[in-house]
């Protein structure tokens, strides 16, 4: 059974569309990215899948329930962590934990004690007190402590900082180990590329891919900038099947590469390389890629 | 529930500081002046228009339970702890969807019902304390200065307004139903109970005008300190106050509850 299946899932706001036909699964075990730029429908898409949004048509199941009829059961099996995490000023994370644990009916806060050391959580601070990273922190504690079947992440490392944005990942990748299937919104690519196993593109509401990670990065192109130690006929570069945007200055050349790697490798290494910068294609780089593919198609 | 229901009372404690603290000690200032005041307003009384003191409850102030209605168990009371107890239920409902404290909260399994249910009980609760405190303080003053205040008749000024103030909450609940933005719960109810307050004036200034009072709670509110609780108003206005914590609380389970 799917930890998390949508039909033709649809929320507008009135008149303004929140997401449209968001048809997806994620399996149980699975790190699921989805990916999109802000405003996208990232956040529509979980508070749907969270029942705090109620459905302009279609459905949302989540471990086979009906994500409005059976939210309360749904909600006993998952774990959230919003984008912004916030509980009020006045309360501390430790008071946010004990009440937690009554209703989620968690005698044991011992997981809880784990994580709020690995993460160095301040428990005891007033959660107005601290600041966005470390609220985070908090908040994640809440959403993993009970070890939930699904845990949904909005927007997870943001505030964080880079030791533990690795520690997050890291525990990402122990859920998954567990069993636990994870829905990971986000707009870093880098991020999703680490944890995902698959990834859904999500842009004005619509969900235009779901792909495996590798075949995503595959097919996207790289930006490709060579700066060469004698001089090189750009031409050569732009015969190669996969090249686009090609520009020549100062004996560096640079291009967009979206062919086969070998055949690149074998081009340069005709010449004396002086540098090379291969980088990851950006977000928009890969919604372009797409967005090619369907006039092409 | 009863988890919500404690963390919400551990969250709003300082409301018998800041609430039940200022009251209880203007009412002790009272009761506690009555003796050196009770001649001097006799006479005052008396030389005023006897619509005017029909209109504010103050036919009779010959005694330090009358004045205590008088100066604040008829108007200031009921008003702060209605407003109170707004301000109560939208910290727990609206406050918390405005703090992201909602989302959290509804991660965990318990229904958006329930939740309201129990943020509507706490309300009653810390509404009920924060007037024992008021009571308690007034009782203090009444002991130190002498002024000979009856404790069963303050009990009954003070808890006749708990019901009143419970269907100000329950009228929050209704509004929240329709908007989670904070100001908009306090701000209309808070007017809401200021119209009633003035619809129950004019329909005693003007006997014509009389069928008015009949859409404010101050009517039934009466002068429990002098006349004791009337047990029929006291559950009546109460369920009312239930009813529309349900219908609030139906609302709140419909609507969305954006980011």
């Amino acid at each position: 059974m799917a930890a998390i299946e949508t039909r033709g899932l649809t929320k507008f706001y009135g008149a303004a569309r929140g997401i449209e036909d968001v048809t997806m699964t994620v399996e149980p075990g699975e790190v699921f990215g989805f990916l999109g730029p802000n405003g996208a429908g990232k956040t529509t898409t979980i508070r749907t899948l969270l029942d705090l949004l109620h459905p302009t048509r279609g459905s949302a199941r989540v471990f086979g329930l009906d994500s409005r009829r059976d939210s309360v059961a749904i909600r006993a099996r998952l774990g959230n962590l919003p984008g912004d995490f916030g509980y009020g000023k006045g309360a501390t994370g430790r008071e946010a934990l004990a009440l937690l644990g009554r209703l989620r009916g968690v005698a044991d806060l011992g997981r809880a004690e784990q994580l709020a050391e690995r993460f160095r959580a301040e428990l005891e601070r007033p959660l107005g007190q601290l600041s966005r990273g470390n609220r985070q922190k908090v908040g994640l504690i809440l959403a993993v402590f009970h070890r939930p079947e699904l845990l949904i992440v909005d927007e997870p490392t943001s505030g964080l900082d880079p030791l533990m944005q690795e520690e997050f990942l890291a525990l990402v990748r122990e859920e998954r180990e567990r069993g636990c299937a994870v829905f990971l919104s986000s707009h870093e690519l880098d991020e999703v590329e680490r944890v995902c196993d698959r990834v859904g593109i999500i842009r004005s509401g619509r969900l235009i891919a779901v792909e495996r990670v590798g075949e995503l990065l595959g097919r996207a192109q790289r930006r490709v900038s060579v700066e060469f130690a004698e001089p090189v006929d750009p031409a050569e570069l732009s015969r190669l099947p996969g090249v686009a945007d090609l520009s020549a200055e100062d004996g560096r050349v640079r291009f967009h590469f979206g062919g086969e790697p070998n055949a690149l490798l074998a081009a340069l290494a005709a010449h004396r390389v002086a540098e090379i910068e291969i980088a990851h294609p950006t977000l928009e780089e890969i919604f372009l890629t797409y967005y090619e593919e369907r006039r092409e198609g | 529930m009863s988890a919500l229901i404690a963390a919400r009372l551990h969250e709003r404690r300082r409301s018998l500081l800041s609430w039940g603290l200022p009251i209880g000690l203007w009412s002790a200032f009272v009761v506690a002046i009555y003796p050196t005041v009770e001649d001097a307003l006799s006479k005052a009384i008396a030389s005023y228009p006897e619509a005017l003191k029909q209109a504010f409850g103050i036919a009779e102030l010959n005694s330090v339970e009358q004045y205590l209605n008088a100066e604040m168990l008829s108007l200031i009371v009921p008003l702060a702890v209605g407003y109170l107890a707004v301000r109560s239920i939208a910290a727990g409902l609206s406050g918390a969807a405005e703090s992201g404290r909602l989302d959290v909260l509804l991660s965990a399994p318990i229904s958006r019902s329930r939740l309201v249910a129990s943020g509507f009980a706490a309300t009653a609760v810390e509404l009920a304390a924060v007037l024992a405190v008021g009571l308690a303080l007034t009782a203090l003053g009444s002991l130190l200065a002498g002024s000979g205040l009856s404790f069963t008749k303050a009990l009954a000024g003070f808890a006749n307004v708990w019901p009143l103030a419970l269907l100000a909450a329950g009228f929050g609940v209704v509004v929240t139903g329709w908007s989670l933005r904070t100001s908009v719960v306090t701000g209309s109810i808070a007017g809401v109970l200021v119209a009633m307050y003035v619809a129950d004036l004019i329909g005693r200034l003007d006997t014509d005008l009389d069928w008015v009072r009949y859409g404010s709670v101050f009517r039934y509110y009466g002068r429990a300190i002098d006349e004791g609780i009337d047990p029929l108003t006291f559950l009546g206005v109460t369920a009312v106050a239930v009813a529309c914590a349900a219908l609030g609380a139906l609302l709140f389970e419909r609507r969305d509850l954006a980011a």
